[in-house]
């Protein structure tokens, strides 16, 4: 139930009870032509039934394409977007039937870190003020309380006390990805959703931000959800990895598995386009023909068969689902049937 | 790969004139490429790796100046030619390939205007043919049904086609040496793949050099043969590329090439470097890295020569003397 728990609770650490669970979710926008008979055209089928469990004290990541949906889902989740279709629980709650406290208790146990730190703070604000919003927003605290709270804060993603008074230009990339972590940290959330948290960061400042996000993930038992698309990133984070393409998971997978012995020609696709760490390391090399297709006009079948390197017939007319092939290990293609 | 020079950059300085002091982006590099080589220049934000590009097209925005150093191409230095001279230079020897397809196309021209706009200060031809010409470029960069194509806006083709119209709008007027900088903010993996096939592709047909101006080590990898790392305006170190990721020299880079995670293999800690690059406004006396560097010890005081670590490898730090 949602009682107010901490962070570090102990029935939440229990194996199989999913923090998070999205049942079938479906998210379709209506696209309209003309303004003053507007006719219903097409739907954009952005996110197109997907399942997924996020587990107390681990990270679950989306991998995709731009356009593949990942960033609608977490919009979900975040409560800034309602589903077509399909229910999201919270601690085994449907989030459809929350009331008042339930919805606000809801709102602060799920936070947010973005991928450019140089917009997603308010440049008018102290450093003090952007990490206590939430607090003041969801608690009743004195000003001592709150000061402490964000000093607090502070130390806790490893900056210093007196950065508390300064303004984010006086930050760099770096710094201020901290900043917007201690602003998600300060409700005491269950889950973050990170949707490319380094990727507008500097190489040498990466390793950091990602080593700070574990070590809080293991101190506080903080769920993440993490958006990523370089997939080194997703196996270092990782404990469960999904794979989107056009809307649906077309992979569900542990990292290793997923990247020691990928099933579905999507994933093994975007494995042999990541970047080698070596130069004499050589990739598979698939080449994918075409783009990505629009999804106002998704292919029949498989979203995946005219690119596919191995396509079938049936491809083109039936739909695969996502099923356990290995334990664990989930792939939505007919070449496993 | 042959043994002839195309650039050679020596101890080019590019400074900023600000009002609050002199900033030295770029503070003595040299560096050379040969015919159909390709060079990767590694380094952070701030590091002078985009600024040395700049510096090469000669096209260093205000209040920045070269102000010491050569850059000899094809045997001249550039820093003495005109704005003219170099306008020139710029369209034909050295060329600039942009990664994003969306900004670097016009979108109210087709696809041939813009190509035959280029051809034409190639070639003295009537339209007929320096269309003709736009239509090979094309089929050159495996774009199908190129005839057809020419009368397309950007708007209607897809990502992937535009960046090979960018790619045919570059050799159009067969370039020397190819200068690809790539922004921060990363394309989806396949995307980028397809631009870094569509550079080699290029380089095989014309045999033009390459540099790449990067942060991302996988490129490198992929991509370059030598390979030079810049911190805060200087090359720290430099190398024939597998020599580089087998045997760094440099503590930077060798902090570097350990914290970025691996797809093939499990860690549960990255190594990390501490601290972040320093504003080049307020550099550290000595060496510039010597503030996160671990082995940082008395003599990092004075700034590092540049010492030979093994053949065709140098790197800035005491520790190689």
């Amino acid at each position: 139930m949602a009682a107010v728990a901490t962070p570090n609770s102990i029935e939440a650490s229990t194996g199989d009870q999913a923090l998070v669970r999205l049942e079938g979710i479906r998210r379709h926008f209506p696209v309209y032509r003309g303004n003053l008979l507007r006719k219903h055209t097409g739907t954009v089928k952005a996110v197109d039934g997907i399942s997924i469990n996020i587990m107390p004290g681990q990270t679950y990541s989306l991998v995709g394409e731009s356009g593949c949906g990942k960033t609608t889902t977490s919009r979900m989740l975040l409560m800034a977007d309602k589903p077509t279709d399909g229910d999201i629980y919270f601690d085994s709650r449907p989030m459809n039937q929350f009331s008042g406290a339930e919805r606000r208790n809801f709102r602060a146990s799920v936070q947010a870190v973005f991928q450019d730190p140089w917009s997603s703070l308010n440049p008018r604000m102290r450093v003090d003020q952007i990490i206590s919003e939430p607090l003041v927003t969801h608690q009743r605290l004195s000003r001592d309380a709150v000061r402490g709270q964000v000093q607090e804060l502070l130390q806790v993603v490893g900056l210093h006390p007196f950065h508390a008074e300064r303004y984010p230009h006086e930050f760099s990339g770096g710094q201020r990805q901290r900043i917007a972590i201690a602003r998600a940290l300060s409700t005491r959330p269950k889950l973050i959703v990170l949707d490319e948290p380094v990727s507008a960061l500097d190489v040498s400042i990466r390793a950091q931000i990602l080593n700070l996000l574990k070590e809080l993930q293991a101190t506080y038992e903080l769920s993440y959800l993490l958006i990523a698309h370089n997939l080194a990133t997703v196996r270092y984070m990782s404990h469960m990895v999904g794979v989107m393409y056009l809307g649906k998971i077309v992979e569900e997978s542990p990292p290793i598995e997923l990247f020691t012995d990928p099933q579905h020609p999507y994933t093994k696709a975007l494995i042999s386009a990541s970047l080698p760490a070596h130069p004499r390391q050589q990739r598979e090399e698939i080449v994918l023909t075409g783009e990505v297709p629009s999804p106002l006009d998704p292919p029949g079948g498989c979203a995946f068969h005219p690119r596919c390197p191995f396509v079938m017939e049936r491809c083109a007319t039936d739909i695969p689902v996502l099923r356990e092939y290995q334990p664990g290990h989930a792939t939505a293609c007919h070449l496993y049937d | 790969m042959t043994n002839d020079l195309i650039l050679q950059v020596e101890d080019l300085q590019t400074h900023f004139f600000t009002r609050t002091g002199v900033v030295k982006a770029v503070d003595g590099i040299s560096f050379e490429l040969r015919r159909g080589e390709t060079l990767g220049i590694v380094g952070e934000s701030g590091s002078g790796k985009s600024m040395t590009a700049w510096s090469i097209l000669g096209m260093v925005p205000h209040p920045g100046r070269i102000v010491g150093g050569s850059i000899n191409y094809l045997g001249e230095n550039l820093l003495e030619k005109s704005r003219g001279e170099m306008r020139d230079i710029r369209g034909s020897g050295i060329c600039m390939v942009m990664q994003d397809p969306l900004t670097s196309l016009n979108p109210v021209f087709t696809v041939g205007d813009q190509l035959v706009e280029t051809l034409r200060l190639e070639y003295d031809e009537p339209k007929r043919s320096l269309r003709q010409r736009a239509v090979d470029l094309l089929a050159n960069v495996r774009i199908p049904a190129a005839e057809e194509r020419l009368t397309n806006f950007p708007h209607q083709m897809s990502g992937g086609m535009r960046q090979r119209v960018v790619g045919a709008i570059s050799i159009s007027r067969a370039p020397n040496l190819l200068i690809a900088d790539e922004p921060t903010t990363s394309l989806d993996a396949t995307i980028q793949l397809q631009y870094l096939r569509l550079l080699k592709d290029i380089q095989e047909q014309t045999g033009a050099a390459i540099i790449f101006i990067t942060h991302d080590f996988g490129i490198v990898a992929r991509m370059c043969d030598r390979v030079a790392v810049m911190y805060a305006g200087r090359i720290v170190e430099q190398s024939d590329v597998e020599d580089m990721f087998d045997y760094p020299a440099h503590p930077y880079t060798e902090a570097l090439l350990q914290s970025v995670p691996d797809l093939d293999t499990d860690v549960d800690m990255l190594p990390s470097i501490e601290g972040q690059p320093p504003s080049l406004d307020a550099l550290p006396e000595g060496c510039s890295f010597a503030p996160r560097c671990p082995y940082a010890w008395d003599k990092c005081r004075d700034y590092p020569d540049e010492f030979t670590v093994a053949d065709r490898h140098t790197s800035r730090c005491w520790r190689s003397e």
